[in-house]
């Protein structure tokens, strides 16, 4: 840490409110909260974009992310799984790269030459979006295997964070266990809405070899891990900005069932389930409780039907929650007094009884200001206090 | 008309073959292409709008109605001769902004747009301010539409509508926007005449943009 005079008097406030407010470590506090008892404070969890990362490591005196998440009070530390091991991801002459299912990606800038100039990995080329038949893709070569990876780490790599730390195993960004988002990737998500729609064989199919790779990936994180994982995160959009993007009987149709398994196999090695989704899936919520579903992650508050205060009150006896904080609007164009006001509600309506975790609905965004960070970051440990 | 409502029926369910034989069903019997358009085409679209709004049907069911559209006035170009099909609204140059590679939403409203009896300049994704600019004047266009799915992204609408001002058109142009970060607040921050939550409303608001414009 930088001990300029400038980057202390930034680190007062969040210094003295940690030093008052907290009584137990990280990983005490966050089991308490996923078990629905009280804390000393609320969990904090972290979703940042690179960008922001270094702008705050910049903004606090923290030379590096390790130093920025304790010095935040941020409580989770983010597992991303095994080493891969397979064959080598191929490079091809436009600039794209082939990904563990074949599918190719470019980066792509965003507000180039701006403050908020950022760099996202888009899916350039998907390998099964053109194909007609089941059979053709039974015989795609790209479905990857289980063996790809390395697991003899995993153990080490999350035992480095205890006792302090609650360590959650969320898999990397583009291979999170999931079942609709692998099948966008590899089938283009306009062709996987008319297939939804019109060809229920080839989801079946397409679903299947998806579901069929975590069904076996998982157990060997689980068991390489060794009992050092505190919680199992899993990540796959079906919500929209107005509605689920599917109806709640396509989805029961389609993927209930791979959705109760995954949470099925991470029960029976101890680990409570956090599922991200993107946008409105209140109608899909009492479904996901069926399954075993602990915690749901985002409440995009900006989408219909998430708000918070309805969700702990309809849903929180069955389900944790982690979330709500606003990256469409308030976040990247309201002021920090907007920030607190959030960070405020969701805690007087969601903190109770335990079972809330305080998080961004997605990755803050490199548009958002750093006096808007501040805020929500000094706002959790304000707010956050039982 | 009963068969017009089986069109409509037909655009609504997503059933393209079907709404295909039954538009040349329909040009054979003397229906106008402009009755098709209007009580085939739009009103399916506008039954599914409904169904959209009180969360009855889904993305899936959007796409396919708008594919179902598509294909019914593929049937329908050839046949029209004197006021054409792009005359009955106007002309959109649509496209996701630069930065941006997300086309799904904004490929439905095109489909909408089209269906509903609009002529569509789909410029694709990650498209300058330049490249609008070009083609609203090239076109005449009537309507600008612009989509975003990111937060940061959303900022280069507001570079495109600077570009329309700086180029003295911007009084000629409706310009609509929509995608997921795109609320009223931002529309009017950024001075746009419009925004639409969803396909379906985005149809009715184009319809309303060129009803209130002077051009004709």
């Amino acid at each position: 840490m930088k001990e300029d005079q400038v980057y202390k008097d930034r680190r007062e406030k969040i210094n003295e409110l940690r030093a008052k407010n907290e009584k137990m470590t990280s990983r005490e506090r966050a089991l308490k909260a996923i078990n629905f008892e009280e804390a000393d404070r609320v969990t904090i969890d972290n979703w940042m974009v690179p960008e922001i990362k270094k702008r705050c490591m910049e903004y606090w005196g923290c030379e590096n992310e390790e130093e920025l998440l304790a010095f935040l009070g941020v409580d989770v530390r983010d597992n991303y799984g095994p080493s891969y091991v397979g064959q080598e991801f191929k490079k091809f002459d436009d600039g794209t790269v082939a990904d563990l299912w074949g599918v190719r990606r470019r980066q792509v800038v965003y507000g180039k030459g701006t403050s908020h100039e950022g760099i996202f990995k888009e899916v350039a080329w998907s390998p099964l979006e053109h194909m007609t038949t089941v059979e053709e893709i039974e015989a795609y070569e790209g479905w990857p295997s289980p063996e790809w990876w390395d697991y003899s780490k995993m153990k080490e790599e999350c035992e480095y964070w205890h006792p302090e730390y609650f360590v959650l195993n969320k898999g990397d960004r583009l291979d999170r266990t999931a079942q609709l988002k692998p099948m966008m990737y590899l089938r283009g998500i306009q062709q996987t809405f008319v297939d939804l729609a019109q060809n229920p064989k080839i989801v079946e199919c397409i679903r299947d070899h998806i579901v069929n790779y975590f069904v076996e990936y998982n157990p060997k994180v689980f068991e390489a891990a060794d009992g050092e994982v505190d919680m199992f995160m899993m990540g796959d959009d079906v919500g929209g900005q107005r509605g689920p993007l599917l109806s709640p009987d396509m989805w029961r149709r389609y993927f209930k069932d791979g959705f109760r398994t995954y949470c099925d196999i991470a029960h029976k090695y101890g680990l409570k389930v956090m599922y991200h989704t993107c946008g409105d899936v209140y109608a899909l919520i009492p479904e996901f409780i069926d399954c075993g579903l602990d915690m749901l992650q985002s409440l995009q508050p900006q989408a219909t039907n998430m708000d918070i205060k309805r969700l702990k009150q309809e849903f929180g006896k069955d389900l944790s929650f982690q979330g709500g904080m606003d990256i469409q609007q308030i976040l990247p164009l309201g002021t920090p007094d907007d920030v607190r006001a959030m960070v405020k509600y969701a805690a007087d309506n969601a903190k109770s009884g335990g079972g809330y975790f305080f998080g961004t609905a997605h990755n803050i965004q490199a548009d958002t200001d750093m006096q808007n960070v501040v805020a929500l970051f000094e706002a959790y440990n304000e707010y956050g206090v039982y | 008309m009963e068969t017009l409502q089986a069109l409509a029926d037909f655009v609504e369910q997503g059933k393209a073959e079907e709404a295909k034989k039954l538009t040349q069903k329909l040009l054979g019997q003397n229906v106008s292409p402009n009755d098709i358009v209007q009580k085939g085409l739009i009103a399916g679209l506008d039954q599914l709008g409904e169904k959209f709004e009180k969360f009855e049907a889904f993305v899936p069911e959007l796409i396919t109605a708008g594919m179902a559209a598509q294909a019914t006035l593929a049937v329908l170009r050839p046949k029209m001769t004197a006021g054409s099909l792009h005359k009955v609204h106007g002309t959109v140059v649509i496209g996701t902004v630069e930065g941006d590679i997300h086309d799904v939403g904004k490929n439905i409203v095109a489909m909408m747009l089209e269906g509903g009896g609009f002529k569509v300049i789909d410029l694709g994704v990650d498209v300058p301010a330049e490249k609008f600019i070009k083609e609203v004047k090239y076109q005449e266009a009537e309507i600008l539409a612009l989509s975003a799915l990111y937060s940061p992204t959303r900022l280069a609408m507001k570079d495109t509508l600077k570009m329309l001002v700086d180029e003295g058109i911007r009084d000629n142009i409706k310009v609509m926007i929509g995608g997921a970060p795109i609320d009223q607040a931002f529309c009017d921050m950024i001075k746009a005449d419009g925004y639409a939550p969803d396909a379906p409303q985005a149809l009715k608001l184009a319809e309303s943009l060129v009803a209130g414009s002077s051009k004709e």
